[in-house]
């Protein structure tokens, strides 16, 4: 009898066991590389706080001077020296390490001039010929009002750099993060002390943590320290950007934010994203690729209508956007030979489908992060620089109409 | 009674025991007033240096030998005899060790709380969950250890751990480091991960999460922290219970090896 009541006591005690340990285990292995909507963060007052002092104090600033070091695990870095001055003025240099070579970017509030020291590097919206005439002693120059055009994206766009920097100078000038609407909450992550200063960390969690950013705040100055971006595409891409010598006390002199052409230079105008896409007549490249339910999209199964072929992808503003207008745009016209044919190459598909699913986009999508998909959508429709949305107007012998890139706020 | 002694034993089994406890209790004090800065810092890198020397390498030094001595001198025969069953030979060995570890580390905290007022340097914030993931560390490796030397002679059970755990670590950095290969190493990293020792989840628990490049930030939560002490706790129970059957398998001899 006390055998049988000790069997049932260690059995028991084996079980229960067994079971904390399977919870354990599943609790354990949530792992920080999936995806899940835990990852969405609720607003918590004080890191809110936290953020907006941040925010504003990037923007009542009058002059702000600070290097800026961004790598990603691939060991890449660039170096951004940056100096901001109010009203409107700007200087960044940008190194790719170990290079000694400097792209810079002088703006003051009205127009921004990008050049090179020496030989110019070759760009993505290069081609051979166009580069040998422009290799050096050119410079671009570009409209750039004030607190209305991101400095990041230019360095983004022109491809001269390996990582862009997360937290755009433009805030400075009152320019607002393309990215702010779309903040789920921001939470604490406790005190930390970074390099021996005390800082708080918080997370910010943009579109259903679709991007998490982690900022190192000082206690002292309530500026950054370091910034983690985690991008939640088909794999995770984290960049860091670290920030050092930071003054925010001293005056720049004018003449740091100033630039003219030096004699003989020419000016140089570069092809935009639109330069580069696919031209009116062009046949359209054909694919055959995974749609998000399940099935396939050919495009030639819809020889005969019109389509209008959109490549988006979740975590561009732009992208989120249009689809709701393209949704409306599909439902109308339905019945006619028009088609909306969706292309998504880039995302996680958990976080693509929910994304679907949340807007209620009924029209076909491809959703496929494969090279394929993304050679279809890079060299097939010449999308070198990434902008997106991309949409391609296709009519019914498959020729191409029209392509452009973006949306304008209030295109429908 | 009996159990009492042997319990007690694991303290002076051997003359160097003391001597490992001093040596480290030093070294822990030399680190702290040699390596931290003098401004006030996180216990951070303090903490790990706890977690892997008291840890692990303390673990295996108290562990060397401990069932393998008395094998290898015949001197088990006499142990296992009744009243006391293998299951509670091997659990007073390792209630022994565990108990050293606790008085350890709490000494050792001590030295450090006396180190931070008098230096005013360095910080023994979280210095607690530091401690108590070393001492979770401790009695893991120490199981392992354990259940170890019932089947390998004298002291090189905690050799073979040692050499084990460094080449494992060698071989997973090296695959790791290189980029197209990190989806072959799942499996691997899955495996020392849950089924190792867990380095991993006790330096997270106890230190959180701020790699430069990690996916995450922070500490771990509190139900992600009770999850880590369990898994901990877990595998220490699984590696008692190796070494309970091994040493009811294993035919004893009175002589001397």
């Amino acid at each position: 009898m006390q055998i049988k009541n000790n069997i049932k006591i260690w059995v028991t005690v084996a079980a229960i066991g067994l079971i904390l340990e399977g919870w354990a285990f599943y609790v354990v292995s949530a792992s920080p590389e999936h995806w899940r909507p835990s990852m969405i963060v609720n607003d918590e007052p004080e890191a809110r706080a936290l953020y907006d002092t941040m925010i504003e104090t990037l923007q009542k600033v009058e002059n702000l001077s600070y290097k800026s070091k961004c790598s990603a695990p691939d060991g890449r870095v660039c170096t951004y020296l940056i100096q901001l001055k109010k009203p409107s003025a700007f200087r960044i240099d940008v190194t790719n390490d170990p290079s000694l070579k400097t792209n810079t970017l002088v703006g003051n509030g009205d127009w921004l001039w990008i050049y090179w020291q020496g030989v110019r590097p070759y760009l993505i919206v290069d081609d051979a010929e166009g580069y040998q005439k422009t290799r050096s002693e050119v410079y671009i120059k570009k409209a750039s009002p004030a607190g209305k055009n991101s400095i990041a994206r230019e360095i983004d766009r022109l491809g001269i750099i390996w990582n862009g920097l997360i937290l755009d100078p433009s805030i400075f000038h009152g320019y607002e993060d393309p990215f702010e609407p779309y903040i789920n909450g921001v939470r604490s992550r406790g005190p930390y002390n970074y390099r021996g200063e005390a800082c708080d960390i918080i997370e910010v969690s943009y579109m259903n943590a679709q991007r998490t950013r982690y900022f190192w705040i000082s206690k002292e100055d309530h500026l950054p320290r370091q910034i983690k971006q985690i991008d939640r595409l088909a794999e995770n891409h984290v960049r860091v950007e670290e920030w050092s010598d930071i003054k925010s006390k001293i005056i720049i002199p004018q003449h740091k934010v100033t630039w003219s052409p030096p004699e003989g230079w020419r000016q140089w105008h570069v092809p935009g994203p639109d330069d580069l896409l696919l031209k009116c007549g062009q046949k359209a490249p054909e694919f055959d690729l995974p749609s998000a339910d399940g099935g396939r999209i050919k495009l030639s199964d819809y020889r005969g209508k019109t389509v209008w072929l959109c490549m988006w992808e979740c975590g561009r503003p732009g992208c989120r956007k249009v689809l709701p207008d393209l949704q409306k745009f599909y439902e109308e016209n339905k019945d006619k030979d028009l088609i909306v044919l969706g292309f998504n190459c880039t995302d996680n598909k958990k976080i693509a489908r929910r994304f679907v699913r949340e807007n209620a986009l009924t029209f076909p999508n491809v959703l496929d992060p494969s090279e394929d998909a993304e050679k279809v959508m890079l060299r097939g429709y010449n999308n070198k620089t990434k902008t997106l949305p991309l949409h391609t107007l296709i009519d019914a012998q498959g020729n191409v109409m029209d392509a452009w890139c973006g949306y304008v706020e209030g295109h429908e | 009674m009996r159990k009492y002694e042997l319990i007690r034993e694991t303290f002076c089994r051997r003359g160097y025991i003391w001597i490992v406890h001093v040596v480290w209790l030093v070294l822990y004090g030399g680190f702290w007033w040699l390596f931290l800065p003098e401004s006030e810092k996180e216990v951070g890198d303090f903490g790990r240096f706890l977690f892997i020397w008291g840890g692990f390498f303390l673990a295996l030094a108290l562990s060397a030998g401990i069932f393998g001595d008395d094998i290898s001198s015949g001197r088990i025969c006499v142990l296992i005899t009744k009243p006391l069953s293998h299951g509670e030979l091997y659990l007073c060995r390792l209630l022994g060790l565990s108990l050293q570890a606790a008085a350890h580390f709490i000494l050792a905290g001590c030295i450090i709380v006396i180190l931070r007022f008098v230096m005013r340097k360095g910080s023994i914030e979280h210095l607690g969950i530091w401690l108590f993931a070393s001492w979770l560390l401790f009695i893991t490796v120490a199981a392992l250890s354990t259940s170890l030397s019932v089947v390998v002679g004298r002291i090189y059970n905690s050799l073979l751990i040692l050499v084990v755990v460094v080449t494992v670590y060698f071989i997973l950095g090296l695959l790791l480091s290189s980029m197209h290969q990190k989806a072959d190493t799942g499996i691997l990293t899955a495996f020392i991960r849950y089924a190792w020792p867990p380095f991993e989840l006790l330096s997270k628990f106890a230190g959180g999460e701020y790699g430069k490049y990690s996916l995450t930030v922070g500490r771990f939560s509190v139900s992600k922290s009770i999850a880590c002490v369990v898994h901990s706790v877990f595998l220490t129970v699984v590696y008692s219970i190796i070494g309970i059957i091994l040493l009811r398998k294993r035919q004893f001899s009175r002589q001397r090896d």
